[in-house]
């Protein structure tokens, strides 16, 4: 199906899965913000999950922060931190 | 961005079994590939891994002949493959996105692709996207989506030792290694990768 995308991006996740350090980043899987997103429980308003993080070698790793961010989350209306 | 996260969750909702029917398209986004990272590519590439279980395709296919045919072999444009897309989800119970870094697009394509995505989801709002970036991304997505969660993301101390030792556990050239050095680097990349 290269007449679609040539990109693919099915081999570069079978690369990146090669290389990864499985026993960090799991919390996420069991964080409530992921469980609610991937079952949906949230709705519409809860479609689109954004993860950020600083580049470097932390990237591999991941970690909540809680604390200040969640206090500023009424900045922004509709958007949940 | 590693795409260590990304791909936690790409295989997570593949692997886990779900009582829903479910399909799931991933995309990791890279500055060394801005060639051919163009938006029509990135969501004929989310397209192409739908459609591959469905019979839409020979639609498309009908279609892309047709567009060739009448744009001189330019083949499809960015609204051609939304539109595509979008017939695409019409025709599936659950999708899931998935796209990694979107820092690494070009701005141009950002833009294009966010707008792309939130036509989608307004036509379609049962579709979960999934996308990952650094800090200053965070704007462009609040700007074009007027809901959403966020989730900061940092590594733990225990996490960047763990994962120090195993590498040097896998070095290749140990001779170059003394204790002094590995206690070195133990002690110190921790501590600063924080501030990075």
């Amino acid at each position: 199906m290269r007449w679609l995308s040539p990109l693919d991006p099915r081999r570069r996740h079978q690369d990146v899965r090669t290389d990864r350090f499985d026993s960090v980043g799991s919390w996420f899987l069991e964080s409530s913000e992921f469980r609610e997103w991937r079952s949906g429980e949230g709705g519409a308003d809860k479609a689109v999950l954004f993860c950020y993080g600083n580049p470097g070698v932390g990237k591999t790793f991941l970690r909540q922060v809680t604390g200040p961010r969640e206090e500023a989350g009424a900045i922004t209306d509709g958007w949940q931190y | 961005m590693g795409g260590n996260i990304s791909s936690l969750v790409i295989d997570s909702l593949c692997d886990e079994p779900s009582e829903e029917d479910i399909a799931v398209a991933a995309l990791y986004c890279d500055f060394r590939d801005h060639q051919e990272q163009t938006t029509a590519n990135i969501i004929g590439a989310i397209l192409k891994q739908l459609v591959a279980r469905d019979e839409v395709l020979g639609h498309m296919q009908t279609a892309f002949q047709k567009s060739k045919r009448e744009l001189g072999g330019r083949g499809l444009r960015l609204p051609d493959m939304v539109r595509m897309l979008k017939r695409a989800i019409a025709t599936l119970p659950h999708v899931f996105m998935c796209i990694d870094a979107l820092d690494e697009c070009l701005p141009k394509n950002l833009l294009e692709l966010l707008e792309s995505l939130k036509d989608i989801l307004q036509e379609w709002p049962r579709t979960r996207i999934f996308v990952t970036g650094r800090p200053h991304v965070e704007a462009e997505i609040v700007r074009y989506f007027t809901t959403g969660v966020i989730v900061p993301i940092s590594p733990s101390t225990h996490e960047i030792t763990g994962y120090l030792e195993r590498k040097l556990e896998m070095d290749t050239m140990r001779d170059a290694m003394s204790d002094t050095l590995r206690a070195d680097i133990l002690k110190i990349i921790p501590e600063r990768i924080p501030e990075m």
